[in-house]
């Protein structure tokens, strides 16, 4: 369902385990509500907050640019979302080379996300 | 730098707690837990390496709360994470009012007002959880289960592979044959459990014959449904010159049944083609024995000219197969390394034939055990 959820496929990307940070929160929120700790409503207003945060922060904290090359395996574009899998994909910013054998791009349409 | 990327997420860290605050107040908690939250996050955050340690900032006691151990994230993330998801899921989902939180997980209904966690995919179709984990874990079983079924269920003439789309077209078709109604019946059975199929392949063979629906005629035959086909067809199609009716039925009934039996019609080319093969010179005495002797053809291989009909006149291999390996080999990748991803957003996607160019925006990088951010992304890809 996703009413009125607009940013919510956009936010799931950041709390995506395997985006580290998104990852520690997840788990975080997670000990805290089986604990007892935390009300799960509560730890999802945090979800959303972060979602919000890094949203914010990636946009006015982050001013580097990237390149990458690799070769396509696999192309996909659903729910306005693309999905790239790369091999033997080379990622170039300012001060760093990083060569991967496989990766995963996932994108949402930028023009999608709601304020 | 690495620093840039702690720098950031202490940053987020920071912006995050601030303003859950008045929520925290608003909802009658603690800053006590509050701080608690703070803390166990930073703490896992430096020990997962996504914080390098020498950041400025407000102080706080980094190890106020108990911590649990952190499994080692070098692990891939799929067990690990596989193993938080169902028990989050249950707990997050109390059947029992918000405010009292339970410590028992119970198999509490799904509240889609409450926490929608990452852990129910089918909400978010982009999900990248559910497109990670689903791609990874259902998708690379589920097409297997779909598309290549085992093989003696095939080679009973299955009804169709996806059930879904069957039951509709059985519903649509019931004129097309006497034994199409068997079809019918049996997809309302089976519609609701998949795992019929093989009791309902059997009952085929026993009732008649069902036209394949999804996709090209398989070459797998079998005996005693050819015999079965004969006799059907036998009785209701129509006796043409060339022959006896017998010879043109036996020798139509087993050529196609290599590829499809057609229960239609008995008017195309391949009675043509059959006589070109001098087939109507054989003497048919006995439907069974005949039959027996053209169905031994394909299990016995020999390069008659049916099997080359089968050839010609079968449509393309679907090379079903062909991707199976370099799946299975993304899946090793994937548990021996780290898995690579890049979370971003696009501003333009395009390509001039083979050759793709993208600009991404925003993003998150986990490559080789590190995190990256990038403001602006340009892609280039080969396919």
């Amino acid at each position: 369902m996703r009413l009125g959820f607009r940013p919510t496929s956009f936010s799931l990307k950041y709390r995506d385990q395997r985006s580290s940070i998104g990852m520690c929160l997840t788990e975080t929120l997670d000990e805290m509500v089986s604990t007892g700790t935390l009300s799960p409503e509560l730890a999802y207003q945090v979800l959303v907050q972060f979602d919000k945060s890094m949203t914010e922060a990636l946009e006015t904290q982050v001013k580097s640019k990237v390149s990458v090359k690799g070769h396509l395996h696999t192309y996909r574009f659903c729910d306005n979302v693309w999905t790239f899998i790369l091999q033997d994909a080379v990622f170039k910013s300012e001060d760093r080379l990083e060569q991967v054998k496989r990766v995963k791009i996932v994108a949402c349409d930028s023009k999608l996300l709601t304020q | 730098m690495a620093n840039n990327v702690s720098a950031v997420y202490i940053h987020v860290l920071d912006d995050v707690i601030s303003k859950v605050r008045d929520e925290f107040i608003n909802y009658g908690v603690g800053e006590g837990v509050l701080n608690e939250l703070q803390a166990l996050w930073e703490v896992k955050m430096r020990q997962c390496g996504a914080i390098s340690g020498n950041i400025e900032r407000s102080a706080l006691p980094k190890n106020a709360a108990p911590i649990t151990p952190v499994h080692d994230l070098n692990v891939p993330y799929e067990g690990p994470a596989e193993e938080y998801e169902t028990p989050t899921a249950e707990m997050l989902f109390p059947p029992t009012p918000l405010q009292t939180p339970i410590q028992t997980p119970l198999p509490g209904t799904n509240d889609p007002s409450m926490y929608n966690i990452p852990t129910g995919p089918s909400d978010y179709a982009p999900s990248p959880i559910s497109d990670i984990r689903n791609s990874i874990d259902l998708k690379a079983g589920r097409p297997g289960s779909y598309m290549q079924p085992p093989s003696p269920w095939m080679s009973q003439r299955p009804l169709g592979v996806d059930v879904n789309v069957a039951y509709d077209e059985g519903r649509e078709e019931p004129d097309r044959g006497s034994s199409h109604q068997h079809a019918t019946q049996d997809f309302f059975m089976n519609s609701s459990g998949k795992r019929k199929r093989d009791d309902y392949a059997s009952h085929i063979n026993s009732g008649g014959y069902i036209p394949q629906q999804d996709g090209s005629g398989d070459v797998t035959i079998e005996l005693s449904l050819t015999q079965d086909v004969v006799s059907q067809v036998k009785t209701s199609s129509i006796v043409q010159d060339q022959g006896t009716a017998d010879s043109k039925f036996l020798s139509k009934k087993a050529e196609p049944a290599l590829m499809l039996p057609q229960h239609d019609g008995i008017h195309d080319e391949y009675d043509d083609l059959f006589h070109l093969q001098g087939v109507a010179n054989e003497d048919y005495n006995t439907p069974g024995d005949h039959v027996e002797l053209r169905a031994a053809t394909p299990s016995v291989g020999t390069p008659k000219p049916s099997k080359n009909d089968a050839g010609e006149d079968d449509e393309p291999p679907l090379n079903e197969d062909d991707d199976d390996e370099l799946d299975d080999l993304d899946q090793e990748e994937e548990e021996t390394n780290t898995q690579h991803l890049v979370l971003a957003l696009f501003d333009k996607v395009s390509r001039t034939k083979s050759r793709w160019k993208c600009t991404l925006k925003d993003g998150i990088m986990h490559l080789n055990n590190r995190d990256i951010l990038f403001n602006k992304a340009t892609g280039e890809f080969e396919f």
